[in-house]
């Protein structure tokens, strides 16, 4: 919602849509139904009868478009990586992952292989990891109630959500020109003398 | 715009090339389908793997001989004490290390009941791709759920076990827990069979979907090296629990399911018929539960001496081969695994063209298809 | 115009919007939790009394989502597609009489101009289909158009049984014609042929080949995010009302009960009873293909309805409109 996400100071308006939107966003979050590997029957398993996600309004959808949030439940390989990154940059802002099993995480039994990738945190911005090979169902649902209250705590105003939107990755961030950069406010628009003196690190600022 | 190439098979009108795949709903995991489509029909299918290869054959490589299982666990999730079985028995072969009679019970029934979950994953595979909103889906899912809730028990795992061991098994199960599962399999598993039979062949749309579609018979089956169910449901009674038996099969009295047809719907009718069969067995097994040891000793630096050899077992998707080569050290030379729905994969191609999109994901979801054990 | 008539429309076009969205918002809560109970769990639970928070929740949810354009889809055409589908759903419900003089406009051919709007319905499927650029969202489009076209003919042939006995295409006409037998013992073959059409023509499964979630992701909405993707679905549940609404109507007696005074609440309950069985069907029956889908179509429900004209005819010539 621009309003929310372009205001820089929090004033009466801003504040109520400010909890609304905390309100809604925490208290549904539909997660997309892409399975990888062991984990995603795990996932399947929480949305089914014994567990039931649904009780808590999480809700699988097959389109990105329409999710809020990529649970990643496996080993990312080299050949899965940008598919996974492409379902990540076609879903809608504002957009969460979850890693989970170890295998997200840290490439988990997998780690030593020449085709895994040490964790989908080297190209996603992870907000929650949850451990486990795999993870039991009701770490899962811990997991994303823990992603819920994140959600509830975190203002969406002014930068801090903007910044969110831009995280770059660390190892990714060397690569992204200057003027982009500059463009989205993560380097001051007057800094042109050097290139080097940006941190990235920071950008991911969530309050 | 792109220029699509134009095709004899329509008539020279413009085909279209879908992508089903690696992120859709009825992939079943991470297989990328290229489909060459004429309207809703399909022209040409070109399965693409290797989004899940983990790498797990040279991986071994780098573990000892009782590491390897905790990767053959999480090569095939949806059959882990099938792949298990199989490594422990190759490398019981070869290092000539015979088992007690209990452990090889005790693994013949994991092994069925990792058949049924096995199986009910399929069914609520194939009962989502055929469109229904998931109702058959949760209730096999239930159902796997009071197995895993036994796995639990026993091994401490839901779906992880890391539980067979060269030379056995690693723990005993309870006489109470072994009561318990069997007042479920004879008294409430026949009653959910009734169910998914209800749900997916006697319902009259799955019916009319499902027969006469994707039909492939014995003998291109054989060409192509498919075993399992596919091959059973085309009329070949081939089952290695029966014509090479391991574990306790040879005391076990059950039928081998075929069925003459060889089309989708034989497909769920042979594994919905295996569900009962296994459940039968598992009774079996429980009545006629020997007593003693459940392992033999196993020196920890296991060393088998320097040689090879290939083991088949009967996964719950077909013939399962493990070929190990030891060169002496504590570490496998080479282990090298024959999946066998990859073989059931490599029928598309020649199966789905001319199907409409829709039999097509039904076609490919009643072969039961595990990526994990495809790509490794 | 006068004054008293302008605000008389203004306060029924708002009443309409919040009936049609107070049915969605309960109908999808509805739907989560009687699925969820057919399939042995519990539905939307936590958040408000049984989950009754939940669906706003979701709709603030999707009010704030990014609003996402593919940059290969036709934007101008993008951006229209959610409106062409909520205006006919919105319109069409104008013309409904919710009980004896209950209406936005008391229509002399309410029934006319009901189908005409649901007619467009397909024609922005098809057009949402088409400019997403995906190839998913154009095979569902050209199904939705493809379905809803061959599906509307049996519908309407079946509808015109009604109308031939009821002489009128006024809906409170047709209703209170039913006030001694309900047309659907008088015309069973019709009904029957009227809620299949009317099943195909919401989209419900087992004729929800559009948005088949198994095979096209998310059908012809696959790549719309956020509110647009809301008002696509308000526009489902739209149909999904007015399809129960005619169906009640026209062969379940509307506001009529035997032995009790006619009232809305009737109406209400019949509509209510016939929305949760589309949820019934949805949650137990798999899809059929498209070719059976329209083979079922024009060579059997539309021979049929074509039969069931001439019976009806027969039957108001032979025995007369008193008794028949």
């Amino acid at each position: 919602m621009g309003i929310v996400d372009r205001a820089e100071e929090a004033g009466f308006i801003t504040t109520t849509l400010d909890k609304l939107l905390r309100w809604g966003r925490s208290r549904s979050m539909w997660p997309v139904n892409a399975g990888i590997a062991c984990c995603s029957l795990e996932m399947m398993t929480t949305g089914a009868g014994r567990y039931d996600f649904d009780r808590f309004g999480i809700m699988f959808r097959s389109s990105p478009r329409q999710a809020d949030v990529l649970i990643v439940p496996g080993p990312i390989t080299k050949k899965m990586q940008p598919i996974v990154q492409r379902v990540y940059n076609q879903m809608a802002e504002p957009r969460w992952v979850i890693a989970m099993g170890s295998c997200a995480i840290s490439g988990g039994a997998f780690a030593d292989s020449y085709n895994v990738l040490p964790g989908c945190d080297t190209f996603l911005p992870v907000d929650v990891y949850i451990p486990g090979c795999p993870p039991r169902p009701e770490a899962l649902i811990y997991g994303c109630l823990k992603l819920k209250e994140q959600i509830a705590n975190t203002s969406f105003i002014g930068s801090a959500a903007r910044n969110k939107a831009l995280y770059v990755p660390p190892d990714l961030g060397e690569e992204w020109p200057d003027e982009l950069l500059r463009q989205f406010g993560v380097l001051p628009a007057d800094d042109s003398s050097e290139g080097g003196s940006r941190d990235v690190g920071e950008v991911r600022d969530e309050g | 715009m792109v220029n699509f190439p134009r095709s004899e098979a329509t008539g020279g009108t413009e085909t279209l090339l879908l992508n089903v795949g690696p992120q859709h709903p009825s992939t079943h995991g991470v297989l990328h389908f290229m489909l060459e489509m004429a309207g809703e029909t399909v022209v040409t299918a070109k399965p693409v793997i290797g989004y899940l290869h983990r790498g797990i054959e040279k991986l071994a490589e780098n573990r000892t001989w009782q590491q390897v299982i905790v990767l053959t666990d999480r090569q095939d999730y949806v059959a882990q004490f099938s792949n298990e079985w199989a490594y422990c028995r190759a490398v019981e072969r070869l290092a000539g290390i015979e088992l007690p009679e209990r452990a090889e019970w005790l693994r013949t029934l994991m092994g069925e009941l990792n058949r049924i979950t096995s199986h009910l994953i399929w069914y609520a595979g194939v009962t989502m791709d055929i469109g229904t909103l998931g109702t058959p889906f949760i209730y096999a899912w239930e159902t796997r759920e009071r197995i895993f809730d036994f796995f639990e028990a026993v091994t401490g795992a839901r779906m992880m076990p890391n539980w067979m061991r060269i030379g056995g098994v690693r723990t005993d199960i309870d006489p109470a827990l072994l009561a318990d599962l069997r007042t479920f399999l004879e008294r409430d598993f026949p009653k959910e069979c009734d169910t998914y039979e209800a749900l997916l062949t006697g319902n009259e749309i799955v019916v009319s979907r499902m027969k006469g579609v994707g039909v492939y018979t014995a003998e291109e089956c054989v060409h192509l090296g498919i075993t399992g169910p596919f091959l059973r449901a085309s009329g070949l009674a081939r089952d290695l629990r029966r014509d090479a038996p391991y574990g306790a099969y040879a005391k076990l009295d059950f039928e081998v399911c075929t069925d003459p047809v060889g089309d989708s719907l034989a497909r769920c009718r042979v594994r919905l018929r295996e569900l009962r069969e296994s459940a039968r067995m598992c009774i079996q097994l429980i009545d006629g539960m020997p007593e003693g040891d459940i392992a033999v000793k196993v020196p920890k630096a296991l060393k088998p001496p320097a040689g090879d050899c290939y083991v088949r077992t009967e996964s719950p998707r077909g013939e399962l081969g493990v070929f190990v080569a030891s060169d002496g050290t504590t570490r496998p030379y080479r282990y090298r695994v024959r999946s066998p729905i990859f073989y059931g994969l490599s029928a598309m191609p020649r199966l789905l063209p001319g199907h409409l999109l829709a039999d097509m994901l039904v076609i490919f979801g009643g072969i039961d298809t595990s990526m994990g054990e495809i790509d490794r | 115009m006068s004054a008293a008539l302008w605000l008389r429309t203004i306060v029924g076009l708002v009443a309409l919007l919040a009936l049609l969205a107070g049915v969605t918002l309960f109908g999808v809560w509805w739907e989560r939790k009687f699925i969820g109970h057919l399939q042995r769990r519990r539905g939307p639970l936590h958040h408000g009394w049984h989950g009754l928070l939940q669906l706003p929740a979701d709709m603030i949810k999707m009010i704030a989502k990014e609003d996402t354009v593919p940059t290969a889809a036709d934007s101008l055409l993008f951006q229209f597609g959610p409106v062409a589908a909520i205006v006919p759903a919105y319109a069409a419900l104008a013309a409904l009489t919710f009980a004896p003089g209950i209406a936005l406009i008391d229509m002399q051919h309410g029934l006319l101009y009901v189908f005409a709007w649901e007619t467009m319905l397909p024609l922005a499927f098809a057009l949402i289909g088409w400019s997403c650029a995906n190839k998913f969202t154009l095979i569902g489009g050209l199904r939705a158009a493809a379905q809803l076209i061959s599906y509307e003919i049996p519908m309407l042939l079946a509808a015109l049984g009604v109308v031939l006995t009821a002489q009128s295409m006024n809906l409170t006409t047709i209703i209170n014609a039913q006030t001694g037998w309900w047309y659907v013992f008088k015309q069973p073959l019709g009904f029957v042929i009227f809620s299949v059409a009317m099943l195909a023509e919401m989209n419900r499964s087992p004729f929800d080949l559009p948005e088949a979630e198994s095979e096209l992701v998310a059908g012809y909405m696959t790549e719309y995010s956020g509110m647009k993707f809301g008002f696509v679905q308000l526009a489902e549940y739209s149909v999904l009302l007015v399809g129960s609404y005619l169906i009640a109507a026209l062969f379940l007696g509307g506001w009529n009960m035997p032995f009790l005074p006619a009232s809305w609440l009737w109406l209400a309950l019949k509509i209510v009873l016939l929305m949760t069985s589309t949820m019934w069907f949805r949650g137990t029956f798999p899809r059929l293909r498209v070719d059976t889908l329209t083979q079922m179509s024009w060579k059997w429900l539309l021979p049929a309805a074509l039969v069931n004209i001439m019976l009806v005819a027969a039957l108001a010539l032979w025995l007369g409109p008193k008794v028949y």
